[in-house]
């Protein structure tokens, strides 16, 4: 009986052990949110610091939403970014001609920019880091050529961020629901499912019966969509600006937050609910080194190290499986 | 007679304390010789080579070097000084390299005229050693530009090369472990594999570890044949006359097939034709191969690896495509080049006992059930899934096919190898297609495990499913087949009904 009482305990142990090693970085930002606290606590508990925080989480998620449906499937998708700076441009041009409905372009940029990637990447069979960093560049260039030479502002959807509820951002009123729907997608429908499974194993999905292709061109396209809702609220977000020159920082947190939020870039795994907490780890501790005062360049030297330190966590489930 | 040129004398190994891989074999290769080692998959072929080449280190043994007795490799390389090579079943070639680089890969330091390589000098010793091994290639081709057969052809070259240069010696006796050295070969490119190294055979001796009886018989010129981790049998070919029967039996076991002996009359197929093949023809595979299967029926194609069976069904799952013929399913043609999932549709489904390949190991068991019949657990609005139908459905699926799991949240990794065929084997259980191919259904899992899938397919087959079956392991046939087709080099011989299979392999 006492073996059997201390079996069930030693059970219960592993099993909390087990999920913290799920999830490793629950337990990296309880400690650094700790200790930042304690450490600046005239700096880091302050409403200042904590908009921060909310304001860039709400940069990152918008930006890494899609990016983790794709991830999670085991593809790669890096045309956030573009898809923002086009999107932005083609709004200024279009805004005096159409008026206010014009922000719908930038949707329908994301949706056919994610379509079109997927209908490459499964027509051509070529890896879509390289074909989706590609379409970037082209679209940073296109940015460029539209505008003119100069960063523009476009006026008159100041209304999009515009205060709703007493001390809450609108942005994050916005972004929540847009993060409930990824979740949910991936998380409770057949859709969802479906992409896990491709991620997991690709060609045990195609022996199950899943038309593995389609369901590729869908997760791009869904992608897409995400980037493109989540370029309208960032665009007014980010001050309703077009800039000019790829922000390398802008486009790596985005990618440091799923990653370190546990969805390996090999898929099967993770996904959206997991870039939550990724995306909240990573502001954290940014902020609590920028209140730290350290210089730009080392934030973005201690950036690019906890991309590695990440990988390399979140890989050790992988031990046993071939990475291909 | 000549001492061997490499001998092991009771080589034991056991994995875990408990499963006993090995009990004391002993195998013995002489000089100028081809040795066949034949056996079921689990019967410890691969354990022992990787013991002659330092992968494992043996638990007892002996290893004895022309007459001397030293100790065994702790390594592939100290395996290569003691003049003992493997060419592997796959992956050893390295396409993106030209053929002088890929021969002389890992020995680049003998060529270096720092700080570059002695390409010239390479270029003229590759060309030296085709010449020497008469394959006919150019030695600034890519390996991925040559034919299958010429890429294991320079594979077994860059082995024997591999043993001189650890040697200095251009004569030194050494012997080359070819593992399933014609697995991917079609037929045309065996033949020529085989008079390349028949040839060889003047200077190397060969370990052939094969599947295929007839290559075995027709090469080798001494077999030994293991089951379950002994030497049952020795023959000497040269001596004695042996059959493909004869070899079949020592490596299944005589006693096995009354063990499997069918527990119930055949039963009674329906009229409908549900799987229709005409004149299928695969160039290298398989030709002109004619099937009709029932409803309710199970017929297994028999015949040694590479004789096209495994070609056949893998086309019918969607996995290949055909040339020319006709493939029916249902009375609708079904074209070739389809996906499986189109085939699924269309009610084909394809179980085979390569887990890794069908499941998703990173995954709870109930979402490895559920992702075949997710269709099954959808609400009635949307495409949301059902939790608890789902959770149910896996609950039942454990309990009928006995798969021992904590629960149905565990991870599909934690499970043993018998219970994770059980969960490939339960989701198409519940799924209940109107076809299920099989291919070695119970590849590789223990007589419990084996048992317990059986009794599902035939309680599928029961319920309607029709069934074609191919395997390496003939007791599957007389177990679950209603007829068995023969074939041979990719073409189907005559068909015998279950109860004249089981006897003619008894016998």
């Amino acid at each position: 009986m006492k073996s059997f009482s201390n079996g069930a305990k030693n059970g219960r142990a592993r099993y909390l052990l087990g999920s913290v090693k799920k999830q490793p970085v629950v337990l990296i930002l309880i400690v650094i949110s700790v200790a930042f606290s304690i450490c600046f606590p005239d700096r880091f508990l302050t409403y200042l610091n904590i908009s921060s925080i909310v304001s860039q989480f709400v940069t990152i998620m918008l930006f890494a939403l899609g990016p983790s449906i794709v991830a999670a499937m085991g593809s790669m998708d890096l045309t956030y970014i573009g898809i923002w700076m086009l999107g932005g441009i083609v709004l200024w041009r279009l805004t005096p001609t159409l008026g206010p409905a014009a922000i719908l372009v930038i949707p329908v940029l994301g949706v056919v920019t994610g379509w079109l990637v997927g209908v490459i990447q499964v027509k051509a069979k070529i890896p879509s880091f390289i074909l989706t960093l590609s379409l970037l560049v082209a679209y940073s260039g296109l940015t460029s050529l539209l505008s003119g030479g100069y960063p523009r502002i476009v006026r008159g959807y100041e209304f999009i961020t515009a205060p709703l509820i007493p001390y809450v951002p609108t942005e994050l009123v916005w972004t929540v629901p847009l993060i409930g729907a990824a979740v949910f997608i991936m998380r409770s429908t057949k859709v969802g499912t479906y992409l896990y499974a491709i991620g997991s194993n690709e060609e045990g999905a195609q022996l199950a019966g899943i038309d593995v292709q389609r369901y590729k061109i869908l997760a791009f396209t869904i992608s897409g969509l995400f980037t493109g809702l989540g370029s309208v609220i960032q665009f007014q977000h980010l001050g309703g600006s077009v800039p000019l020159a790829l922000n390398l920082n802008t486009m790596v947190s985005p990618l440091v937050a799923i990653v370190l939020g546990g969805t390996l870039l090999t898929g099967g795994s993770g996904g959206p609910d997991r870039t939550i907490l990724g995306a909240l780890t990573y502001v954290v501790l940014y902020r609590g080194l920028y209140i730290s005062f350290l210089s730009p360049e080392v934030l973005q030297l201690l950036t690019g190290l906890l991309l590695v330190v990440s990988v390399v966590i979140a890989s050790r489930e992988l031990r046993s499986v071939i990475v291909t | 007679m000549a001492v061997p040129v490499l001998e092991v004398k009771g080589v034991a190994k056991t994995f875990d304390r408990v499963v006993q891989a090995l009990r004391g074999v002993s195998i013995a290769v002489n000089e100028n010789e081809i040795v066949g080692v034949v056996g079921e998959n689990g019967a410890g072929k691969s354990t022992l080579m990787k013991i002659l080449v330092g992968v494992y280190p043996p638990d007892a043994g002996e290893w004895y070097y022309k007459g001397t007795r030293t100790s065994f490799p702790k390594n592939p390389n100290e395996a290569a000084k003691k003049g003992v090579a493997i060419v592997y079943q796959e992956k050893g070639v390295i396409p993106a390299l030209k053929v002088y680089q890929y021969l002389f890969l890992g020995h680049e330091d003998k060529y270096m005229k720092f700080p570059r390589l002695a390409t010239t000098e390479m270029r003229r010793r590759a060309r030296e050693i085709t010449d020497e091994f008469h394959i006919t290639c150019d030695v600034d081709q890519f390996m991925y530009e040559l034919p299958l057969s010429t890429q294991k052809m320079i594979e077994i070259a860059r082995a024997i090369l591999g043993l001189r240069l650890e040697h200095g010696n251009d004569h030194a006796a050494s012997v080359v472990i070819l593992d399933e050295p014609t697995a991917p070969l079609t037929i045309e490119e065996r033949q020529g594999l085989f008079s390349y190294i028949l040839d060889m055979k003047k200077t190397t001796s060969f370990i052939l570890v094969s599947h295929m009886m007839h290559e075995v018989l027709e090469f080798t010129d001494r077999v030994y044949v293991l089951r379950d981790g002994s030497l049952v049998a020795h023959y000497d070919l040269s001596r004695e006359s042996v059959t493909e029967e004869d070899l079949f039996k020592a490596i299944v076991g005589k006693t096995s097939f009354e063990h499997a002996a069918r527990d119930e009359g055949p039963a009674v197929p329906g009229e409908e034709v549900v799987l229709e093949t005409r004149s299928l023809t695969k160039r290298g595979s398989y030709y002109d191969v004619s099937l009709e299967l029932h409803k309710g029926e199970c017929i297994g194609i028999f015949g040694p690896a590479g004789s096209g069976k495994s070609e056949i069904v893998k086309t019918i799952a969607g996995l290949m495509s055909f040339d020319s013929g006709t493939l029916m399913v249902k009375g609708e043609v079904a074209r070739a080049g389809e996906e499986p999932h189109v085939r699924l549709t269309r009610g084909v489904g394809y179980f085979s006992g390569e887990i890794e390949r069908q499941l998703f190991f990173n995954w709870p068991v109930k979402e490895n059930i559920s992702i075949v019949n997710i269709d099954k657990v959808l609400r009635r609005r949307g495409r949301i899934i059902n939790f608890n139908a789902e959770r149910q459905m896996a609950e039942r699926i454990t309990a009928r096919l006995k798969i021992r799991t904590r629960d149905v949240n565990a991870n599909c990794r934690s499970l043993s190898g018998g219970n994770k065929q059980k969960v490939s084997a339960g989701r198409w259980f519940e799924r209940n297609p109107d076809i299920l191919l099989l291919e070695d259904p119970t590849i590789g899992i223990d007589v419990g495990a084996r048992k317990d899938i059986y009794e599902a397919l035939k309680e599928m087959k029961s319920r309607g499913m029709s069934m074609l079956l191919v395997s390496d392991d003939p007791k599957e046939y007389s177990i679950l087949c209603d007829r068995v087709v023969l074939i041979k080099n990719g073409r189907l011989q005559r068909e015998v009904d279950s109860r004249e299979f089981t006897e003619a392999m008894s016998t």
